[in-house]
């Protein structure tokens, strides 16, 4: 399946569910409603043209005025790969954990949150990994965040 | 004959300035046991230059070069830097138990000596029960790697400790097995006795006497290598596993006491192999009986270091396995048999 | 008789442990020998890498990405190159991506040499460690030739490599390959016969392809458990459609196949070197890129084969300099997530084999 027969698939069976978005070059890029999420994910890795069963990656980005969680997916037997993002408040970010989906995504969700304060709800272990137990200097890979020996480089 | 020679000129001085009976007797075994003490001492730095450069070449690489003609006094440099070393002790280690654990492994890797015949007539003490007394004393390395384990108070350290006495307890099952093949044919305990009787042609050698002494000796080997904590059976300090097992809490002289020991029981188990398998000093008239012995059981120790250089170790379970479901049943059928063989005399005797 | 009490007790195994690769803490709840639950800890090796990304630009980044995974530098600078190529429609040149390939695949193999050797060590055999390295030696001979480097490279650039390679590099590439591939050889009949290597291997760490997928499970441990899927051929990037090789699959997903999966690939990876050296032709080695060069605003998940699995960047660009923001997926991330499920009910020291088989590198995990 190529590229343009996926999007081609995910538009007529997924219209209501998936918007397309011309920000992925290369890959496919589709925005899901944070409500509809897991349920997407499900229907993805189940249906039977597409099969996504692999859980590649998960990154957040802050946009400083939204965050964003792309989830990047892929299909082993139909060798087909996917993204999905997700759109945030920047406010009381929050998000529905997918590892009832992909159980592989637990840590990487687990990251973001850690990193990027949005929260993962229905997550079993929601713990500080990457940062030392008593991090409170905020969430750094946010665009805003700053410490007294964080050196921006100088604008080129 | 040298040290009985030495015994008698040593009594003859000593009589002749008054001494006499039990005094006379304890000055001439100190005398003994230090000459041991120093032969050993030299020998396990040896060894242990020795195992260091043939690990070097089996790895494409040479081991020890810069101290000395092929870095021969690499490890005498490496005692001085281990006395000079801080002494750590943890806090929270038993003291008593601790402090005397590698004393006593120390003691036990030495005190096997007393019957070892280093040639003809270079024995310390013939004792009637040599062999029995061999095995007993050895055993004690056990209970000082048992107690390092425990004092150190350490999991890693215990863990060792408790895979070490397992190990050793189970494998002296089959070792004793194997020899008690020889003792059968050779019908006496001492040392000396039994390598007597293996005097004339190397035929005349236990491992190749018996229709079953090869498999006696192989079972020996393998008993020896795993009493000797070495791989594939170094599940003791396994460093993968428990980084350094029961000696990971002891640094220094502490440290050095436990290497060193490890090489000395090296040693033995080869140095009980030559003598009950191998004809301990016999060979060739015109040279003298000490240099076999101590080739032959170089032989040994060379064999039991390609070992560890080429085997992978085994899991614990696997080894108990190894030793309860295959090497016991194996050994005992071997008496058996053995046993069999002598009761109706097939066996030659040149 | 009343049974003895027993007790479970905890056991930290890291973060300085000879068997964990790198500061990993696995804190191990014990039951005698027998492991019953497995945590693993990261994290001491956090350097931020992806932050510092943020805050460079394209070709700064590249130095960096070097130390995301240092064992195939290779492989890093390639994927950040890819992707940031992808954002901003740059076309190699043909000698480049020849260039990139051979050294990617002698990367590969430097890397699985590493693996043969410390998985052979963490199974209690030292020898074939020494013998792995003297290798690996070769080949990084080969690199220190072309680029200088001998561990963090900065060789494939954005639009192409830095240098190109000298003169005497391709015969010595030769040399090298044909003696790896007799050397492969060596080690499979050093220790497949071995029956204490099959007693510690065969039937260990069973990974069942199920869970490896759900897991996230890539690379030599995937196709060890009889998934046939690798990027190179199935999610394609530079020249690699090419090359004849094969992929090696095994289907029992225990330590010693993924063990074998590994070997066999060191050879096909030495076939791939010897048909790109024959395909090679002259010709420039680097688009004209601007080191401070602009991609359009978009976004892109790029993912190549590593050694280790399968390593992914997904780079934001907003139109400036600098990345908008990196994200760096390693293959030993999900690979020590997975840990606890294959690992609670072995022995400590399956569990050492296990770990080495995984081949897991820290850096790639704290990042």
């Amino acid at each position: 399946m190529t590229n343009e027969e996926l999007k081609s698939y995910i538009e007529t069976n997924y219209a209501s569910l998936l918007t397309h978005n011309e920000a992925g070059k290369y890959d496919l890029l589709f925005i899901v409603d944070a409500a509809n999420l897991v349920s997407v994910c499900e229907k993805l890795r189940d249906d039977s043209e597409l099969l996504f069963d692999y859980f590649c990656n998960l990154g957040g980005i802050d946009t400083t005025e939204k965050f964003e969680a792309v989830y990047n997916i892929a299909s082993t037997k139909k060798k087909i790969r996917l993204d999905i993002k997700v759109i945030l408040p920047h406010e009381n970010p929050a998000v529905d954990s997918v590892q009832t989906v992909w159980p592989a995504a637990n840590w990487y969700e687990r990251e973001m949150w850690e990193l990027y304060g949005i929260h993962i709800n229905n997550h079993d272990n929601l713990t500080r990994f990457l940062l030392h137990d008593e991090w409170d200097e905020g969430y750094p890979m946010r665009k805003d965040w700053d410490a007294p020996d964080f050196i921006r480089f100088p604008d080129l | 004959m040298i040290a009985i020679a030495i015994t008698a000129a040593l009594s003859d001085i000593l009589s002749s300035i008054g001494l006499s009976g039990a005094l006379l007797s304890v000055i001439t075994y100190t005398i003994l046991a230090a000459a041991t003490f120093g032969l050993l001492a030299v020998l396990a730095l040896i060894l242990v230059w020795w195992e260091r450069k043939v690990a070097g070449h089996m790895q494409q690489r040479f081991g020890p070069m810069r101290n000395g003609w092929h870095g021969w006094y690499q490890t005498l440099m490496d005692g001085l830097k281990l006395l000079q070393k801080e002494d750590v002790r943890v806090e929270t280690r038993d003291k008593v138990v601790f402090f005397w654990a590698p004393v006593m492994c120390f003691i036990a890797a030495f005190a096997a000596y007393i019957v070892i015949p280093f040639g003809d007539g270079l024995i310390v003490a013939d004792l009637n029960i040599g062999v029995l007394y061999i095995m007993a004393i050895t055993s004690f390395t056990v209970i000082s790697l048992l107690m390092a384990g425990w004092g150190s108070n350490n999991k890693y350290a215990l863990l060792g400790g408790m895979r070490s006495a397992a190990q050793v307890v189970s494998y002296e099952v089959p070792m004793v097995a194997s020899i008690l093949v020889v003792v059968l044919y050779a019908g006496s305990l001492s040392t000396v006795d039994i390598v007597n009787s293996q005097s004339g042609n190397f035929l005349n050698w236990n491992i190749f006497r018996f229709p079953f002494g090869p498999l006696a000796f192989i079972t020996y080997i393998i008993a020896a290598t795993a009493e000797a904590n070495r791989t594939p059976f170094d599940l003791a300090e396994a460093e993968q596993e428990l980084v350094a097992g029961f000696n990971v809490e002891y640094s220094g002289m502490k440290f050095a006491m436990f290497f060193l020991a490890e090489f000395i029981n090296l040693f033995t188990v080869s140095a009980i192999a030559t003598i009950l398998f191998l004809g301990g000093w016999h060979g060739f008239a015109f040279i003298p009986s000490f240099i076999w012995f101590f080739g032959k059981t170089f032989a040994v120790v060379f064999l039991l270091m390609l070992f560890r250089w080429t085997y992978p170790r085994l899991r614990v379970d696997q080894l108990m396995e190894f030793a309860w479901k295959f090497l016991v049943p194996l050994t005992f059928l071997n008496i058996i048999i053995a046993a069999v063989f002598k009761h109706f005399g097939w066996y030659w005797e040149l | 008789m009343t049974d003895l009490r027993t007790e479970e007790f905890e056991i930290n195994m890291g973060p300085h442990h000879p068997s964990t690769h790198g500061v990993c803490r696995l804190l191990l709840t014990m039951d005698g020998e027998k492991v019953v639950k497995v945590v693993p800890y990261i994290g001491y090796l956090h350097r931020a890498i992806e932050k510092i990304c943020e805050n460079r630009t394209y070709a700064m980044c590249i130095p960096i990405l070097d130390r995301f995974e240092y064992v195939t530098a290779m492989s890093c600078n390639y994927v950040f190159s890819l992707a940031a190529e992808r954002l901003a429609g740059i076309e190699v040149p043909e000698r480049a991506e020849y260039l990139r390939v051979i050294m990617l695949e002698l990367n590969r193999i430097a890397s699985h040499l590493i693996f043969f050797g410390t998985t052979a060590m963490d199974i209690g055999a030292l020898t074939p460690f020494l013998y792995a390295l003297r290798e690996r030696e070769y080949i990084m001979d080969l690199f220190e030739m072309t680029c200088g480097q001998r561990l963090t490279y900065n060789y494939i650039r954005v639009g192409g490599v830095s240098k190109d390679i000298p003169e005497k590099f391709i015969p010595q590439c030769r040399e090298t390959i044909a003696t790896i591939t007799d050397k492969v050889e060596e080690y499979k009949r050093l220790l497949n016969g071995n029956p204490i290597w099959k007693v510690r291997t065969i039937g260990i760490g069973k990974l069942d392809a199920e869970l490896a997928l759900a897991y996230g499970v890539s690379g030599p441990i995937l196709r060890a458990s009889g998934v046939d899927y690798d990027l190179r051929r199935d999610d394609p990037y530079s020249i690699y459609d090419r090359f004849d090789y094969k992929i090696p699959v095994y289907q029992n997903g225990d330590v010693f196949d993924r063990y074998m999966v590994r070997l066999d690939e060191i050879q096909e990876s030495c076939k791939i070197v010897a048909q790109a050296l024959d395909g090679i032709e002259e010709g420039p080695i680097r688009a004209k890129v601007s080191p401070n060069f602009k991609p359009a605003a978009g976004e892109t998940y790029t993912r190549i084969e590593n050694s280790r699995g399968e390593m992914g960047v997904y780079l934001v660009s907003d139109g400036t300099k600098k990345p908008f923001r990196v994200k760096a997926r390693g293959g030993s991330y999900p690979h020590l997530q997975l840990l606890p499920e294959v690992a609670t009910n072995c022995l400590i020291a399956d569990l050492v084999a296990i770990f080495a088989s995984f081949d897991v590198i820290l850096p790639e995990v704290d990042r």
